[in-house]
C-alpha cells in the first residue's frame, strides 16, 4: 500500500506542527538563550520544509495521473492480508495478555497458530512450535535470567 | 604491548572462541536466508550478548555480520535472490556464471576474495584508528557538530536515491531521538508522562522492530513465492581461483579500497559499497561488454567490496562514536551497554578491548574460509528451510528479544510501533538508513551544537574558528551546495524530481 506522496508529506506537516506546538510547554531558562525547545523545533521546520515539498512533488504526479493510493496486490488477497493483520494482532495480544497467561502457554500457541495459517503441516507446526518455546524459553529465561512473565505457570516451574 | 598480550588473554578462551564460532554457523544461516539480513542478525544477537562481557559480546557481532555479507552471495548464485542487500549488486552476474556451469568459480571467487577484501579492511581499521584517534583527542563540540553533520550529510546524499525522502527519513530519526531527557538542560521532552520514555527511545528495541519486525511483516506477505535452487552438483569450489587471482588482482585491490572508503563514510555501508565497486570495475574494464552475461571481473570488485565495508565501517564508529554504516549504529549501542564509550578515549581507557576487537575481526575472517565452505557444501538443504516456519519464530525472536532489553512489555511495544513506522516508510519509498543515524547521532549532535552555540553565544562564525572545524564545516557546506546545484540542474534539464517505482 503506497499513499500519493502529498499525503506522506501532509502527515509529516502535521505531525511536525504538533510537535511545534508541544515545545511551547518547556521552560526557559533565565539568562540561558537556548532552551530544551530550540533543536526540536529546528527539526520540527525541516520536517514542515520537507513535507512541503513531498505535497509539491505529491500532486505534480497526480496531476499526470498517478492516484492518491495505490493498493499493493497482496491486500486484496483475504489470505495475506490476513497473514498480517495477525501478526500485529498477536504483539498486540501478547503485550496485553502475556502477564496473566505467561510465556510459554502464549508463545506456543501463537508460533502453532501461525504456523498453520502459514501452511506448514498440523503435526510439524505442533512440533516446531512446542520446541521453539521451549528454547527460547531455556535459553532467555534459565540462561540469560530474563523474567519471562510466567503466568498461569506460577508455581508450577 | 602489555595491551596486546591482555587481548589475545581475552580473546583466546574457549569459551570466547566458541561464542565465535556459534555466531559464525548463525552469520552464515541467516545471511544465506534470503529476506534476512546482516543488520537483523546483529539486532536479534544483540539481546543475547546483553549479559556477556565485551570481548565476547562484540565478538559475536563482528563475526556474524561478517559471514553474513559473504553468505549472502551464496542464495545470489544459487537462486538468483540476494542473501543481504550487500549482494544485490552483483546478483545477476553471479546467477548468469551458474546458469553458464560456472557456479563453483563464482562461489568459490566469493568465498576467497571475500575473506581478502575482509582482511584487508581489517588491516585499514587497525592502521587507520589508532591515528584517527591522536587527532580525534583534541576535539571540541565544534568538530563534534560538523562530524555528525557531515556523517547525516552523506547518509542523505550518497546513501539515497531520493534524497528528499532521504533527508525527511534522518530528520524523523532525529525527531524520535529528541524523546527523553534533554542533554543540554535536563528537561524530559515528549515523555507524556512515561518514565520509560525519560530514559529516551530504547534502542535496541527500536532496531529489532525497524530490521528485523518490518522484514518480517513484509515476508509473511509473500510467503509463498520460494524460489528452487539450481540443480548443480557442487564440486571443487577452488579449482580456478588461482588464475583468476592473477588475472584481476588489480580489481581486487581496487574494489577493496573501494569498499573501504565507502564503509567509513557515515551512513553508507556493504550494500553500497558493492553497487560503486561493480560500476567501476565495468567502467574501467578491457572488456565491459562481457558485464551482465557471466563474467567473474564484475564479481571480484564488488565481493571484495563489500566484506573490507563491514571492517571499515568501524573506524568511525570506534574513533568518533558515528556509525559507518547501520550494523555498526547498532554496534555503537552495544558499546555504550558495555561501558566502552566509542570515542578517542576509549584508545587510552580501554585499549585491550579495541585489540580483541582487531583480533577477533582477523579471526572472523580466517575462520570464514572453512565455514564458509561447509555453508557452500550444505547451502541445498539450508536454503530449503521453508519461510513459513522461520517468519513465526523470527517474530517470537523479536518479542522475547526486545522484551529481555528492557525487562518490560514497553520493548515489545516499542518495537513493535517502530516496526510499523519502518515498513510504513519503507512502502512509500523512504530510506531507512538516514532515520537510524539520526536517531543514533541525535543526542551528539543536539549536545555538540547546544554546547557550541551556548560558547559561542549565538555567533555562528565561531563554528569556523578552530581549523579542523572550520575545514569540515567547508566541506559540510560544499556537499549541501553541490547537491542543491546537481538538483536545480536537473530540473533545468526538464527532468522531473526522482520518480521511484513502487515496490
Amino acid at each position: 500500500m503506497r499513499a500519493n506522496d502529498a499525503l506522506s508529506g501532509l502527515v509529516l506537516i502535521v505531525l511536525a506542527a504538533a510537535m511545534i506546538a508541544l515545545t511551547a510547554s518547556f521552560p526557559a531558562f533565565p539568562g540561558q538563550k537556548y532552551g530544551p525547545s530550540l533543536f526540536p523545533r529546528i527539526l520540527g521546520v525541516g520536517i514542515i520544509i520537507c513535507g512541503l515539498m513531498l505535497v509539491w512533488s505529491g500532486l505534480s504526479a497526480r496531476r499526470a495521473g498517478a492516484p492518491w493510493v495505490a493498493v499493493a496486490p497482496w491486500v486484496r488477497d483475504p489470505w495475506r492480508a490476513t497473514s498480517f493483520l495477525l501478526v500485529l494482532a498477536m504483539l498486540l495480544l501478547y503485550i496485553l495478555a502475556a502477564e496473566t497467561i505467561g510465556f510459554i502457554p502464549i508463545a506456543i500457541v501463537f508460533l502453532g497458530g501461525l504456523f498453520l495459517w502459514l501452511g506448514v503441516r498440523p503435526l510439524t507446526a505442533g512440533a516446531v512450535a512446542v520446541a521453539a518455546t521451549g528454547a527460547l524459553f531455556w535459553f532467555f529465561a534459565s540462561m540469560l535470567r530474563v523474567p519471562l512473565p510466567r503466568g498461569v505457570l506460577t508455581g508450577i516451574m | 604491548m602489555e595491551a596486546i598480550a591482555q587481548a589475545a588473554g581475552l580473546v583466546f578462551q574457549p569459551y570466547v572462541l566458541w561464542v565465535i564460532f556459534a555466531s559464525a554457523v548463525f552469520g552464515m544461516f541467516v545471511g544465506a536466508m534470503p529476506g534476512l539480513t546482516a543488520t537483523m542478525a546483529t539486532a536479534l544477537l544483540v539481546p543475547v550478548t546483553f549479559f556477556m562481557d565485551p570481548v565476547p559480546a562484540l565478538g559475536a557481532i563482528v563475526t556474524a555480520t561478517a559471514m553474513a555479507i559473504f553468505a549472502g552471495d551464496i542464495p545470489a548464485a544459487m537462486l538468483r535472490i540476494p542473501g543481504t542487500p550487500a549482494s544485490a549488486a552483483y546478483t545477476d552476474e553471479s546467477y548468469a556464471m551458474a546458469r553458464k556451469g560456472e557456479l563453483d568459480l563464482n562461489l568459490g571467487v566469493n568465498l576467497v576474495f571475500s575473506v581478502l577484501g575482509g582482511l584487508i579492511g581489517v588491516a585499514i581499521l587497525i592502521l587507520a584508528t589508532p591515528v584517527l584517534a591522536e587527532i580525534a583527542i583534541n576535539f571540541s563540540s565544534f568538530e563534534y557538530f560538523w562530524l555528525c553533520l557531515l556523517g547525516l550529510t552523506c547518509a542523505v546524499f550518497i546513501a539515497t536515491d531520493a534524497p528528499l525522502k532521504g533527508f525527511a527519513s534522518l530528520l524523523i530519526g532525529l525527531a524520535i531521538g529528541t524523546v527523553g531527557i534533554d542533554p543540554a538542560a535536563g528537561f524530559p521532552r515528549f515523555t507524556f508522562g512515561s518514565v520509560e520514555l525519560m530514559a529516551g527511545i530504547s534502542f535496541i528495541p527500536a532496531m529489532i522492530g525497524m530490521f528485523a519486525l518490518s522484514e518480517v511483516l513484509r515476508g509473511v506477505v509473500a510467503i509463498d513465492r520460494t524460489a528452487v535452487p539450481l540443480a548443480q552438483r557442487i564440486g571443487n569450489i577452488f579449482r580456478g581461483i588461482g588464475s583468476v587471482t592473477r588475472r584481476y588482482w588489480v580489481n581486487f585491490f581496487r574494489g577493496s579500497g573501494i569498499g573501504v572508503a565507502i564503509g567509513a563514510l557515515p551512513g553508507a555501508g556493504a550494500d553500497i559499497a558493492a553497487w560503486i565497486s561493480y560500476a567501476v570495475s565495468k567502467r574501467f574494464s578491457k572488456e565491459p561488454e562481457k558485464f551482465g552475461t557471466g563474467h567473474v571481473e564484475g564479481v571480484v570488485d564488488s565481493t571484495s567490496a563489500n566484506n573490507s565495508a563491514i571492517a571499515a565501517a568501524w573506524i568511525p564508529a570506534l574513533v568518533f562514536g558515528i556509525p559507518g554504516d547501520s550494523i555498526t549504529a547498532i554496534v555503537i549501542g552495544v558499546l555504550y551497554m558495555k561501558g566502552m564509550n566509542p570515542g578517542p578515549t576509549v584508545f587510552l581507557q580501554n585499549p585491550q578491548l579495541i585489540y580483541a576487537v582487531f583480533m577477533i575481526f582477523v579471526l572472523a575472517n580466517l575462520f570464514m574460509l572453512p565455514i564458509g565452505w561447509a555453508a557452500i557444501k550444505l547451502a541445498k538443504q539450508m536454503l530449503r528451510v521453508p519461510r513459513n516456519v522461520l517468519l513465526p519464530i523470527i517474530l517470537m525472536c523479536c518479542v522475547v528479544g526486545s522484551y529481555a532489553m528492557t525487562n518490560s512489555f514497553y520493548g515489545i511495544a516499542l518495537m513493535t510501533v517502530m516496526g510499523i513506522l519502518a515498513w510504513l516508510m519503507e512502502e512509500h519509498g523512504f530510506p531507512i538508513a538516514p532515520a537510524i543515524l539520526g536517531l543514533v547521532l541525535g543526542e551528539l549532535l543536539e549536545q555538540s551544537f547546544m554546547t557550541s552555540m551556548i560558547k559561542a553565544d549565538g555567533a555562528f562564525l565561531a563554528f569556523f574558528h578552530r581549523p579542523i572545524a572550520g575545514v569540515l564545516g567547508a566541506i559540510t557546506i560544499a556537499v549541501w551546495v553541490g547537491m542543491a546545484w546537481h538538483s536545480w540542474k536537473r530540473r533545468q534539464g526538464g527532468v522531473a524530481g526522482p520518480v521511484t517505482p513502487a515496490p
